[in-house]
């Protein structure tokens, strides 16, 4: 659906250049949520934006539904813009224009319907994002969330394929940006629209992506389903950023005074049914202490990991413990 | 002197009949030239602010076509706003007679007064846009739109009450200049200041006009204010 080749980007100012990004490929399917992390100027957001060309490469390729879309300018790149929504971290809406007019606006632009249609589209658009009633309301006059609704309203009127979505969530408060995710989940779902989302957050691609890039100094470190990512990560960056969405801890003290083996044991999807850790007590017959766990949900798959310290006495069981592990479909580290 | 005795000695005024001329020529002189400074300030305005710094193409050859396009426009601005009023008023005395045939009263006033109003306001009106929260340039880039759809769309309206703004300043501005084309026989009521209060010495002629002209910018501004309050107010 989207594609990039050897994206990059160099910005020359009067003093020198600076490489935004550095050689990128990424391939986004159809239809699936896609996301892009980073930290603060890892570049996540100018490569964001060279997918409808607000930012034009400086080398390397953009392909749109198989068609490189690179070189286009004039009346064709508006063309492929009014089929790409992109939605803002602070909404950029026109602050003189109701909600109403500022949906129309794409409307307007692309010049497809009539007037008397165009405002049946507006009423279908807002009742989607569940703002009927303050069509004739100012953004002004709207909660942050609200405000979102109409950028994302906006973004989709033209009847989009893709949804580009810039820290669209950064500047709501939690209870809000759960709300917004939970929309984009179900326009995704709903409209069969692909989305690529950036944002700094781990906690926004927990719970909406199926797939993710960690992009860091403007080179792509990791990449790979969600689940994949968050739970065997590879880079340094990926840990560092999975540590502030609790699922990665960073060091654990494998030190003790009784300092039995230390394991690491990880697991996801219909593995997590299962009472796996009484099985494996019972039938390795060990003991252990949990050191650090952690269960729940990235986005619709459910996983576990968990630490455990064995009592030195069971040490010569350890083998016994990693087979039966291997068995129910448990990843396993051995961290002392 | 009681109230009635002053009533009496305004009704008596023999100047009424010339001052009210005068001020319906300096109304007259304010509406025109500002109707034409507003048609050629503000697209000057909008075409300074396309070809300005914040607005340069990514292509190389295009943005310096840009940059040179808006030095041209940008000096040609600053010279006419650098020239005091007073000379340019003379110095545009052939201009003004082949435009409108005559350089003297109501008429001859026009041109010179929309030619020194109009770079200021287009100065004011590229300020004004250069001031559009760039997100919103940045939404219509995304949604595919044309300049012209950008600019009409939404960087007009989003600056309407400024805009509105700079066409009340302009307008005080101008009843101060179409006084001042008094001294070249404009007409108005800077004419009968000057002809009255400056060469005749007639001190009741000179305050009367002073205190019409003082309550016209009052008036223009409360109302400029209102307009401005009003499109404020519901965003």
């Amino acid at each position: 659906m989207i594609e990039t080749r050897a994206v990059g980007k160099t910005y020359y100012t009067p003093t020198g250049s600076f490489n935004a990004l550095h050689s990128v490929d990424i391939n986004v399917g159809a239809g699936e949520i896609f996301g892009i992390i980073g930290r603060s100027g890892a570049g996540k957001s100018t490569l964001l934006r060279t997918l409808n060309l607000l930012e034009r490469p400086t080398s390397g390729r953009i392909l749109i539904e198989g068609s490189d879309v690179t070189d286009l300018d004039g009346e064709p790149l508006r063309r492929l813009r009014q089929g790409i929504g992109i939605i803002f971290q602070h909404f950029n809406l026109l602050k003189s224009k109701t909600v109403h007019e500022n949906v129309r606006l794409p409307l307007r632009v692309s010049g497809r319907l009539d007037r008397a249609a165009q405002d049946r589209r507006v009423a279908e658009l807002l009742e989607l994002v569940g703002l009927s009633r303050n069509a004739q309301k100012y953004p002004s006059q709207l909660s942050g969330g609200e405000r979102q609704r109409v950028g994302i309203a906006r973004a989709l009127a033209n009847g989009p394929r893709i949804l580009l979505c810039d820290e669209a969530t950064s500047a709501l408060d939690p209870e809000t940006t759960q709300s917004i995710l939970e929309l984009l989940l179900e326009i995704n779902q709903r409209l069969k629209l692909t989305i690529v989302l950036i944002t700094h957050g781990m906690d926004v691609i927990r719970a909406v992506a199926d797939r993710v890039v960690i992009l860091d100094h403007g080179k792509v470190v990791e990449s790979g389903s969600v689940v994949e990512v968050f739970l065997n990560p590879r880079d340094a960056v990926t840990r560092a950023l999975l540590a502030q969405s609790g699922i990665e801890s960073g060091t654990v003290t494998t030190n003790g005074p009784d300092g039995g083996p230390v394991i690491r044991l990880t697991y996801h999807g219909a593995t997590s049914e299962q009472p796996l850790l009484s099985t494996l007590s019972r039938d390795a017959g060990v003991d252990f202490t949990i050191l650090e766990a952690s269960v729940g949900h990235l986005k619709t798959v459910s996983y576990g990991r968990f630490t455990l310290r064995l009592q030195p006495r069971d040490s010569e069981r350890l083998p016994k413990l990693l087979q039966l592990s291997d068995a129910l479909g448990v990843r396993h580290e051995i961290l002392r | 002197m009681t109230v009635s005795a002053v009533l009496d000695s305004i009704r008596s005024f023999e100047y009424w009949p010339e001052i009210g001329e005068g001020t319906v020529d300096t109304l007259t002189m304010t509406v025109v030239s500002l109707a034409f400074t507003v048609l050629i300030g503000l697209p000057v305005g909008v075409a300074l602010f396309l070809t300005g710094p914040s607005q340069r193409s990514e292509r190389l050859v295009t943005a310096r076509l840009q940059g040179w396009a808006y030095k041209a426009v940008s000096f040609l601005v600053n010279v006419l706003r650098s020239l005091p009023f007073l000379i340019l008023l003379i110095l545009l005395i052939p201009t003004t007679r082949w435009l409108v045939g005559t350089s003297l009263g109501v008429a001859g006033s026009i041109p010179p007064l929309v030619v020194a109003a109009a770079p200021f306001f287009a100065r004011l009106v590229e300020n004004l846009l250069r001031e559009v929260d760039r997100g919103v340039f940045e939404a219509c880039r995304a949604m595919g739109a044309t300049t012209r759809q950008t600019v009409l769309w939404a960087l007009l309206p989003e600056t309407l009450p400024g805009l509105l703004a700079a066409i009340t300043v302009t307008a005080i501005a101008l009843i101060g200049y179409s006084a001042m084309s008094g001294v070249i026989g404009g007409g108005g009521l800077g004419d009968l200041a000057v002809r009255y209060g400056y060469q005749r010495f007639n001190v009741p002629v000179m305050i009367t006009t002073v205190a019409i002209l003082i309550v016209l910018v009052q008036l223009v501004q409360a109302l400029g204010d209102r307009l401005v309050a009003r499109l404020s107010h519901q965003r």
